[in-house]
C-alpha cells in the first residue's frame, strides 16, 4: 500500500520533471542521430546566446524547407493524379518506416540514454511521474519531428482543391498515425531494454543502430535519385495504397499504426465515415497508451537499473612477452595517428558520421552510377542500340582523352567538379581537431609534437575518404580504356583535388576548433553541423576555383592550349597544398601549442 | 627546480585575475605542496607550470629551461597529472601507456617493464587489457598517475593526485614522491587534504585569491601562528574572511601587508638566486604588492 502511494502519479512533480527533462537533460545519445537537444556545447555571453540563437533559426529554416519540398511534391503528385488518400498512405507508410528503422535508438535515446537518469531516481518523485515525464517529453519530440511528412498529403488536397473541412481532418489523421506508431515502438523499446543484452552495451547497441541508419539515409538517397524521376512518386504512391487495402502488409501496418485501419473511413467515408473513422483512431491510440502505461509502469525503471549496472570488462592480464609487444615504441605521427584513428573507431558517433559515411560513400556513387547506367541503357536498348555496341562507342570515346586533348581538359573539369561535391564530406576534416574536445587540454600538458598530432589528423580521413574512391576512379578508368599517362593525370588531379580540401578543411578546423562539447553528439548534430556540411562546399569551392580556372580557359575561353591549361591546373594543385601543408605544420600548429581552456 | 618569477594570469582583458604577481622557487630534491580553497588558483598555476596555460605576465622556468620560450623542452622534463582523470577514454590502459611511453620517447627497452612494475604496484594488472572508460573514477586516477610515472621525468606537477585513491595507492604515491625527491627531483603537488599535506611536504604553500599567502614548512606556520593546533586550523585561520590578507584583498589594500611582530603568516617572498628562505620561523618582511 505504502509502495502504492510512493509510486503515485502527481501532476505538479510532472510538470517540474518536465521542465527539467526539457531544458536541461543531458542525452548520452552515442551515434548523433537522435533527436533533441542533447544539451548545448558549453558557452556564456553573448556569443554562446547568438549561436543558440542562430542554430535555432537555422534548424527551422531547414525544417521549413523540407516541409515545403514535400508540400510541392504533395502538390505534383495531386496535379499528376494521385488521391488524397494515396499522398496520405504513403506519407503515412513512410512515416512508419521511418520510425520502425530509426526510432527504436530514438527512443531509448531519450528514455534509456540520459546521464541524469541515475540522479531522477534519488530524488523523491514516484517513478510513475518520472517515467510519464519521459514518455511525454520522448512523444511531444517524436511527433513534432514527424509533422515534416505532414504537407505532402496537404499538397496533394490544394492540387485537387479539396475544401478546409478535409484539411483538418488529413491533419488529425496523420498527428493521430504519428502518436499511434511512436506509442507502438515505445510499447516495443520497453522489453527490449529490460530483457536484450545487446541494449545494454550502449556502443554496441548505438554502433549497430546507427550503421542502420547510416545505411537507411544512404538507401534514401540513393532511392530519390529514381523516385523523383518521371512518375515514380505517383507509382510509389498507388503502389501504397494498394498495399494498405488489404493482407499481411495491411496487417502489419494496423499492428504498428492501427489508424491506418480507419484512414480510408477519415478521407473517403463521407461526414459519419470521417467521425468514425476518427473515434476509432483515437480509441486505438487510447488503447496504446493504456498499453504503454502497464508496460512501462513494469518495466521501465527495471530497465532503466539495468542499464545502470552493465558494462563489462575482459578480465584478461597483459603482460610478459605481450605487453613488451603492445607497448613497443613508434614515433609522434604514428603515436597520435593510432590514438586518433582508435578513438574515431570506437567511438559509435565519430565512427557513424566519419568512418562508415566515408566507406559507404563510394558504395552509394556505384549503386546510382550502375543503376543510372542500366536505366540509360534500358533507354538506348529501346532505341536499338546493344551493349556491346555501346561499349565499344564508349571506350572509342575514351581513347581519344590523351594527353593534350580537350577531351582530358574537361574530364579533369569533371574532377574537379566531383571534389568541390566531396566538400560535403569535408568536415571529416574540419573536427578533426575538435574531435579531441577536453583530451585536446590533457594532450596541452604532455611534450607533444603538433606537426605529428597535425599530420595524423590528415591521414585517417584522407586515407578514409580517398582511397576507397579512388579504386573507383581507376577501375574505371581502366573499364573505360583511358590512356594510361590521361588516367594517371587524372587520378593525380584527384589525388591533389582532395588533398587541397582536406588541408583547408583541417587547417580551418584547427584554427576555429570547438573543443567544448559534453558529448559527441553535440559535435555532429544540430544546426551547426548541418550548417558546417554546407561550408564544406564553399571550402571545395575556394580550394578548386584556381585549377578550374586554368582548365576552362581552354574549354570555355580558349585562351590556353590544352597542354598548358592541364600542367597550370595540377601545378595550382600542387602549390595550393604546399602552401596550405606549410600553414597548417606552421601557424596552426603554433597556434594549437598555445590554445587555452 | 622551479622557478616562477612574478607571474600573474588574468581573463577576460584583464577583468578576472586567477593567479596575481606570484613568485616562489622550489628546490630540487623538495616535495612542495600547494593549499588553498576552492577557486584559489592552484589549478590554474599548476596549469601554467605544465606550460597547458600561459601567464599573463611574468615567467617560468623548470630546471632552467623558460616554459614560454621553449615549452616542448620544458614538458619533456615534467609530469602532469590534472584533477580530472577522464582522459582518452576510450583508449584501453596497455595503449595510453604506450600512447605516453610514445610522447615522452620512453626507451623500448625499459618501457615493459616499467609499465608492468606499476601495474603491479597499483593493482591495475588485470586492467590494462579494458578501456579506461570501464574504469572507476579511482582506478582512472590510478592510471592517470602511472601515465604521469612512466617516464620518471625530473619534476612532478600533480593536481590533487589522492582523490579518489584507495589507502594503499595513496600510500604508494606518497612514497613514489618521497622517493623521486630524495634523489634529488622535485615534487609540487596540489591538494584539500591537509593531512596529507602535514605528512608528505617539505615546504607548503597557502594560496588563496590567487596570491600566496604563505611559503614555509610546517613548523615554520606553526610558528608564525604560535600554535599547536592543526595544519587546517591554521589554514582555515590564514583563508578566513577575517585574515589580514583576505581584509586587504577586501577592502582593495594590501593583501600581504602584515604588519606588527610578524606573529601572523609569512607571506610569501620573491624568488632569489639562493632560493627561498628555508630557516624555520624567520618571519619575512611584509611584502608591499
Amino acid at each position: 500500500m505504502a509502495r502504492t502511494a510512493a509510486q503515485a502519479f502527481s501532476w505538479g512533480q510532472f510538470r517540474v520533471m518536465l521542465r527539467v527533462i526539457r531544458k536541461g537533460e543531458q542525452h548520452l545519445d552515442n551515434t548523433g542521430m537522435g533527436i533533441g537537444g542533447d544539451g548545448d556545447a558549453r558557452g556564456k555571453g553573448l556569443a554562446a546566446k547568438m549561436g543558440e540563437g542562430m542554430r535555432r533559426v537555422a534548424m527551422a529554416f531547414l525544417f521549413v524547407v523540407l516541409a515545403a519540398g514535400f508540400f510541392m511534391l504533395g502538390l505534383a503528385m495531386g496535379e499528376a493524379g494521385v488521391t488524397p488518400y494515396a499522398a496520405l498512405s504513403l506519407s503515412v507508410a513512410s512515416l512508419v518506416t521511418l520510425t520502425v528503422l530509426t526510432g527504436l535508438y530514438q527512443a531509448v535515446n531519450i528514455l534509456y540514454f540520459v546521464r541524469d537518469l541515475g540522479y531522477y531516481l534519488t530524488l523523491p518523485i514516484s517513478a510513475t511521474t518520472i517515467m510519464w515525464a519521459k514518455l511525454a517529453h520522448f512523444l511531444a519530440l517524436s511527433v513534432l519531428g514527424d509533422l515534416i511528412l505532414a504537407p505532402l498529403p496537404l499538397g496533394c488536397l490544394l492540387a485537387w482543391g479539396v475544401a478546409w473541412p478535409a484539411w483538418a481532418l488529413v491533419v488529425a489523421a496523420y498527428v493521430l498515425c504519428a502518436v499511434a506508431v511512436n506509442l507502438a515502438l515505445v510499447i516495443a523499446c520497453v522489453p527490449v531494454m529490460r530483457f536484450s543484452r545487446l541494449a545494454h552495451d550502449k556502443d554496441r547497441f548505438s554502433r549497430v543502430f546507427g550503421a542502420i541508419i547510416v545505411v537507411f539515409a544512404l538507401a534514401i538517397g540513393v532511392g530519390s535519385q529514381f523516385a523523383l524521376r518521371g512518375n515514380g512518386l505517383a507509382s510509389m504512391a498507388s503502389g501504397v495504397e494498394g498495399l494498405l487495402s488489404g493482407g499481411v502488409p495491411a496487417v502489419v501496418m494496423g499492428v504498428l499504426c492501427p489508424p491506418t485501419l480507419f484512414m480510408r473511413w477519415v478521407l473517403e467515408g463521407g461526414a459519419a465515415g470521417a467521425a468514425a473513422g476518427l473515434v476509432m483512431s483515437l480509441a486505438c491510440v487510447a488503447l496504446y497508451g493504456w498499453a504503454l502505461s502497464a508496460l512501462a509502469g513494469r518495466w521501465y525503471f527495471e530497465g532503466v537499473q539495468a542499464l545502470q549496472g552493465a558494462g563489462s570488462k575482459s578480465g584478461r592480464s597483459v603482460e610478459g612477452a605481450e605487453l613488451t609487444r603492445v607497448t613497443s615504441a613508434r614515433g609522434q605521427v604514428a603515436a597520435n595517428l593510432s590514438r586518433d584513428w582508435k578513438t574515431m573507431a570506437r567511438v559509435p558517433v565519430f565512427f557513424n558520421q566519419f568512418v562508415l559515411s566515408s566507406l559507404l560513400m563510394p558504395l552509394y556513387f556505384v549503386v546510382i552510377m550502375v543503376a543510372s547506367g542500366f536505366m540509360a541503357f534500358s533507354e538506348v536498348e529501346d532505341a536499338g542500340v546493344s551493349l556491346p555496341v555501346l561499349l565499344d562507342l564508349v571506350r572509342g570515346v575514351a581513347a581519344t582523352f590523351t594527353l593534350g586533348s580537350i577531351g582530358l581538359v574537361w574530364c579533369a573539369v569533371g574532377v574537379i567538379g566531383f571534389s568541390i561535391l566531396l566538400g560535403f564530406s569535408s568536415y571529416t576534416f574540419t573536427m578533426g581537431v575538435s574531435r579531441d574536445g577536453d583530451d585536446f587540454f590533457f594532450l596541452r600538458g604532455l611534450p607533444l609534437d603538433w606537426r605529428a598530432y597535425l599530420v595524423a589528423k590528415f591521414v585517417s580521413p584522407y586515407l578514409l575518404s580517398t582511397v576507397p574512391m579512388l579504386v573507383i576512379i581507376v577501375v574505371a578508368l581502366v573499364a573505360l580504356g583511358v590512356p594510361a599517362p590521361s588516367g594517371a593525370y587524372l587520378v593525380l588531379v584527384y589525388l591533389g583535388a582532395t588533398a587541397a580540401l582536406g588541408l583547408l578543411s583541417l587547417g580551418l578546423g584547427a584554427w576555429f576548433p570547438r573543443l567544448n562539447w559534453d558529448n559527441e553528439a553535440q559535435l555532429v548534430k544540430g544546426g551547426g553541423a548541418t550548417l558546417m556540411v554546407f561550408a564544406g562546399l564553399v571550402v571545395g569551392v575556394v580550394v578548386m576555383v584556381l585549377p578550374a580556372l586554368a582548365l576552362l580557359g581552354c574549354g570555355l575561353w580558349a585562351v590556353l592550349d590544352p597542354v598548358a591549361a592541364l600542367a597550370l591546373a595540377l601545378a595550382l594543385l600542387v602549390v595550393e597544398c604546399a602552401a596550405l601543408a606549410g600553414w597548417l605544420l606552421g601557424p596552426c600548429a603554433r597556434r594549437l601549442s598555445l590554445l587555452e581552456r | 627546480m622551479i622557478r616562477i618569477d612574478h607571474v600573474s594570469k588574468s581573463y577576460d582583458g584583464g577583468a578576472t585575475t586567477a593567479v596575481r604577481d606570484l613568485s616562489l622557487q622550489i628546490e630540487s630534491g623538495e616535495i612542495f605542496g600547494l593549499l588553498g580553497p576552492n577557486g584559489a588558483g592552484k589549478s590554474t598555476l599548476l596549469n601554467m607550470l605544465a606550460g597547458v596555460l600561459a601567464p599573463s605576465s611574468g615567467t617560468i622556468e623548470l630546471d632552467g629551461v623558460d616554459v614560454a620560450a621553449d615549452p616542448l623542452a620544458a614538458k619533456r622534463g615534467l609530469c602532469y597529472v590534472s584533477d580530472s582523470p577522464d582522459h582518452l577514454l576510450r583508449l584501453k590502459g596497455h595503449e595510453f601507456l604506450r600512447f605516453i611511453a610514445d610522447v615522452y620517447e620512453v626507451p623500448a627497452g625499459v618501457r615493459s617493464a616499467r609499465i608492468a612494475e606499476l601495474a603491479r604496484e597499483y593493482g591495475m594488472e588485470g586492467e590494462l587489457d579494458n578501456k579506461i572508460q570501464s574504469y572507476s573514477h579511482g582506478m582512472r586516477q590510478k592510471m592517470m598517475i602511472m601515465g604521469a610515472l612512466l617516464p620518471d621525468p625530473p619534476i612532478w606537477i600533480l593536481d590533487e593526485p589522492m582523490t579518489g585513491l584507495d589507502p594503499k595507492a595513496s600510500w604508494l604515491l606518497k612514497q613514489s614522491m618521497r622517493r623521486h625527491a630524495d634523489a634529488g627531483k622535485t615534487v609540487l603537488f596540489s591538494t584539500h587534504v591537509l593531512d596529507v599535506a602535514e605528512k608528505v611536504v617539505d615546504r607548503v604553500g597557502v594560496i588563496a585569491h590567487g596570491e600566496l599567502l604563505f611559503v614555509g614548512t610546517v613548523a615554520e606556520m606553526r610558528e608564525h601562528f604560535k600554535s599547536n593546533g592543526s595544519l587546517e586550523e591554521m589554514f582555515l585561520e590564514l583563508t578566513s574572511e577575517n585574515s589580514p590578507f583576505a581584509l586587504g584583498e577586501k577592502d582593495g589594500g594590501e593583501p600581504g601587508g602584515v604588519e606588527g611582530d610578524g606573529s601572523s603568516a609569512a607571506p610569501a617572498a620573491p624568488p632569489t638566486s639562493e632560493g627561498p628562505d628555508r630557516s624555520a620561523g624567520a618571519p619575512k618582511p611584509p611584502e608591499v604588492r
